[in-house]
């Protein structure tokens, strides 16, 4: 009879992935997917901190020069770019969705992992895009909005704009392809007995941003390939003087736009699910509603582009239409609200890093909630619309509650990822450092902005009264970033002298843990069976999954096998052999880059000559079928 | 207690490889959602719609030529159901490239009645008929791919690409007949 160690060491050597570099570039792990694009937005989001110092910096005092408005135009353009589409987005959906959803729904990897790495390629390369544009005096610099006529070639006569439409649709293929591979791997690779209603809330997060994703990123790459065409071959989509019309731009973006900001924070309401429960010891109040409240909010998202639209000039009734759409957010989102801040209250509350996270998060979101609110008011929104009360509102929504849970989620699983825990005081200290220096950097900009100053100026006269407020904002800055740093130095110091972690510090509710840190490559030695949404609380069924792995049931060790699940109960209704380690991801990833790159130089032969390398690359992905594989 | 054998040898109606194809039809779809409603809001902008001196655009034709794309699902529906699918893959792929060929002569012959740089019409016009022959363009190469493919045999991978395809096509002749439809509302609107 074969044992317990013959099963997991057959399964090590089946699932082993090359060493070294090699094994880097061609892995299709979701776990090493995930660090890589961990990593990679760690670089972005430090460029984009960076881009906003130096704008702090120049806006420290009145009629400073330390950059000029080109260059303050492309930073702030670059800074929201960044900020948006290469850290929240990856670092949600890439870095936490890989790395955590086929843990939490007890698969062994994503359902299309070499798509998965391919996705992680093409991201890479189009970030390297963007800030080759930046470092060449290319960099976008019509904000991260390009709104036409600004952005046309008449008024941008220079290729920054082809750094923006290039680059960005080259990013939302990464995005598209991360989303469609995390919405097919929760709907059908699901643990046996994980019913829809039994799935971690965390997941319904992730679905609804994937979704929101995949139906609203095609707004914004027609609007892409409609400026592209207009820029380079004379088409007049946006050209009022041939028929054209310059709000086709804002309609297309926005109908994507809006979405996108709950695709950018709905995670971090997943995230905060997953904390809430392990810290305060107590499963969410509401659980129903708080995951229909999480598809609902995307949902939603899609009926209220026009409200950012309000200055345009549009019809008022449309303006009304919009308005009250827009309220009808305020439901799902007070729902969430509600249920975390009762089951803190009625648990037994630990307040550690992670959950101090949590609670600064769900003070940002209400403060950025009650002046979104505000805008709902249309004279007010016309009154503030490009001040810099919109930027303080959507930087509490976006940086407050956004970016904060992925801090606490960093704080959460680093013990997961690394096996090892981090230092507790230090933690709460950069928490403490990071709430302080955001509040005193985005709060004085709702004054600021009320008292007339646009956004986007690159300086201002001394006499505004508005000296003293950018004052206050620059340090807030400076001392948000001590705090971040305070924060990674703790983790990179933890990684190397924390103390081990074992596999489940924090006693967590969902499957991630009851797995050994850092996970094994396999993720699972038996394929764990479910009966409720906090599965590692359930300890009849972790025990039985043990009895399992002795009697060799579910072990699934006769190759790179994995489970595949049915639609809404989740019984298992396949097993198939996934494929392993891949050189064809990065080099597709590769043939594209190099064809974006030649439409962006205008060359459309070599464009078609990569084209073809781009063809070739596929036949050979596809020339090794999965059964051939293992 | 959840009692479930995940040692199951059964095979899954839904494989994933068309779960994939099916999120690609769902982004596609939305793409081609976005680019109809930017024709009728450049449209509710101009009157007359086309720009005097740009012809109407031709209904009999294209109609003519859609029906022929639409019948193509029939041998696709087949070959997806077939344990021997290439010769109805053949029929569809013949039809089919019939049908591309047609549909890019008449592209090149608009081209020379008015031009995509004349007017917002003539962008929007051709970007949509462009993008959903490019659909089709994509399906063919997918058809001879996989007849290529099952020149070496048939196994489950290609038993389930030729069904993925299927679906594809099946999802570009809807695609196909909203464009139509679109381009064509003009001459309908007299």
């Amino acid at each position: 009879m074969t044992s317990v160690a013959e099963r997991v060491d057959r399964l090590e050597r089946q699932w082993a992935e090359r060493p070294g570099v090699l094994g880097w570039l061609t892995t299709t792990d979701h776990k090493r997917v995930g660090l890589l694009y961990f990593w990679t937005t760690l670089v972005f989001f430090g460029a984009g901190g960076v881009e906003a110092l130096i704008m702090r910096s120049q806006l420290i005092q009145p009629n400073n020069d330390l950059v000029g408005p080109e260059t303050f135009d492309q930073l702030f353009t670059v800074h929201g770019m960044t900020m948006i589409f290469w850290f929240i987005i990856p670092m949600t959906t890439g870095a936490f969705g890989n790395y955590l959803v086929p843990l939490m729904i007890g698969a062994r990897d994503m359902a299309f992992p070499r798509m998965n790495a391919l996705s992680f390629w093409i991201f890479l390369a189009s970030g390297i895009f963007l800030y080759i544009g930046l470092f060449s005096g290319f960099g976008p610099d019509a904000g991260w909005f390009n709104y036409v006529p600004l952005a046309d070639r008449l008024h941008d006569p220079s290729r920054n704009i082809e750094f923006y439409t290039v680059g960005l649709t080259f990013n939302s293929i990464a995005s598209t392809l991360t989303a469609a591979n995390l919405i097919v791997t929760i709907l059908k690779l699901r643990a046996p007995g994980m019913s829809f209603n039994r799935m971690p809330l965390f997941c319904f997060a992730f679905l609804a941003a994937s979704f929101g994703l995949i139906l609203a990123l095609p707004s914004l790459s027609v609007d892409l390939i409609f400026l592209f065409l207009q820029r380079n071959l004379g088409f007049h989509f946006f050209d009022v003087a041939h028929g054209g019309s310059s709000f086709l731009w804002q309609h297309l973006f926005w109908f994507f736009g809006h979405p996108e900001v709950y695709i950018l924070i709905v995670p971090a309401f997943g995230i905060a699910t997953e904390i809430i429960p392990a810290f305060t010891r107590r499963k969410m109040i509401a659980f129903p509603l708080v995951a229909i409240a999480e598809l609902l909010v995307v949902f939603i998202g899609f009926g209220v582009w026009a409200h950012h639209m309000f200055a345009t000039g549009i019809p008022s009734t449309t303006l009304v239409f919009f308005a009250g759409a827009t309220s009808m957010v305020v439901i799902p989102s007070t729902i969430q609200v509600f249920a975390w801040c009762m089951s803190i209250y009625s648990g037994r509350p630990r307040f550690k890093t992670p959950l101090l996270f949590i609670i600064g998060f769900i003070v940002m979101f209400v403060a950025g909630g009650l002046t979104g609110i505000m805008f709902l008011a249309i004279p007010f929104d016309q009154q503030t619309t490009d001040t810099y009360f919109v930027v303080a509102h959507f930087h509490y929504i976006i940086f407050g509650a956004a970016v904060f849970p992925i801090f606490g989620g960093m704080y959460y699983w680093f013990p997961k990822v690394t096996g090892k825990l981090y230092f507790e005081r230090p933690g709460q200290i950069s928490f403490w450092i990071i709430f302080a220096g955001t509040n005193l950097l985005f709060f004085p900009m709702h004054i600021v902005g009320l008292l007339g100053m646009p956004r986007r100026v690159y300086t201002y006269p001394g006499d505004m009264g508005w000296t003293s407020y950018n004052v206050i904002e620059s340090i807030g800055g400076y001392i948000t970033a001590m705090g971040i740093l305070a924060l990674f130095t703790n983790l990179v110091v933890s990684y190397f002298r924390g103390a081990p972690a074992g596999p489940d510090p924090w006693h967590g509710p969902t499957l991630e843990w009851s797995v050994p840190s850092p996970p094994p490559e396999y993720n699972f030695a038996v394929i764990p069976t479910v009966s409720s949404a906090y599965a590692n609380w359930d300890a009849e069924d972790r025990e039985r999954d043990g009895h399992r792995l002795t009697a060799g049931v579910g072990t699934l060790e006769r190759g790179h096998e994995q489970h595949v699940s049915s639609l809404i109960d989740g019984w298992t209704s396949e097993i198939v052999d996934m494929p392993h380690s891949s050189p064809w991801p990065i080099l597709l990833a590769l043939a594209l880059s190099l064809l974006f790159t030649m439409l962006v130089i205008t060359h459309y032969l070599f464009a078609a000559i990569f084209a073809v390398v781009l063809a070739l690359t596929l036949l050979g992905w596809h020339g090794k079928e999965p059964q051939e594989n293992g | 207690m959840v009692d479930v054998s995940v040692d199951a040898r059964a095979r899954e109606r839904f494989p994933l490889g068309v779960w994939g194809i099916a999120m690609l039809i769902a982004t596609e779809a939305a793409l081609f959602a976005m680019m109809v409603g930017s024709y009728f809001y450049l449209r509710f902008k101009n009157n007359p719609w086309p720009p005097a001196g740009t012809p109407e655009p031709k209904i009999v034709v294209p109609l003519v030529l859609l029906g022929v794309l639409m019948l193509t699902a029939f041998p696709m529906w087949m070959a997806a159901r077939s344990t021997t699918p290439r010769r109805w893959l053949l029929l569809a792929l013949f039809v089919q490239s019939g049908y591309f060929a047609m549909e890019v002569s008449d592209f090149q012959d608009d081209l020379h009645h008015f031009t995509p740089q004349q007017h917002a019409y003539g962008s929007i016009y051709y970007t949509l008929l462009g993008a959903d022959h490019g659909h089709v363009a994509v399906g063919l190469l997918l058809d001879a791919w996989i007849l290529w493919k099952l020149l070496f045999g048939m196994t489950e991978f290609r038993a389930r690409a030729v069904r993925a395809i299927a679906l594809y096509w099946y999802a570009v002749i809807v695609l196909t007949i909203v464009v139509t439809l679109t381009v064509t509302s003009p001459a309908f609107a007299r």
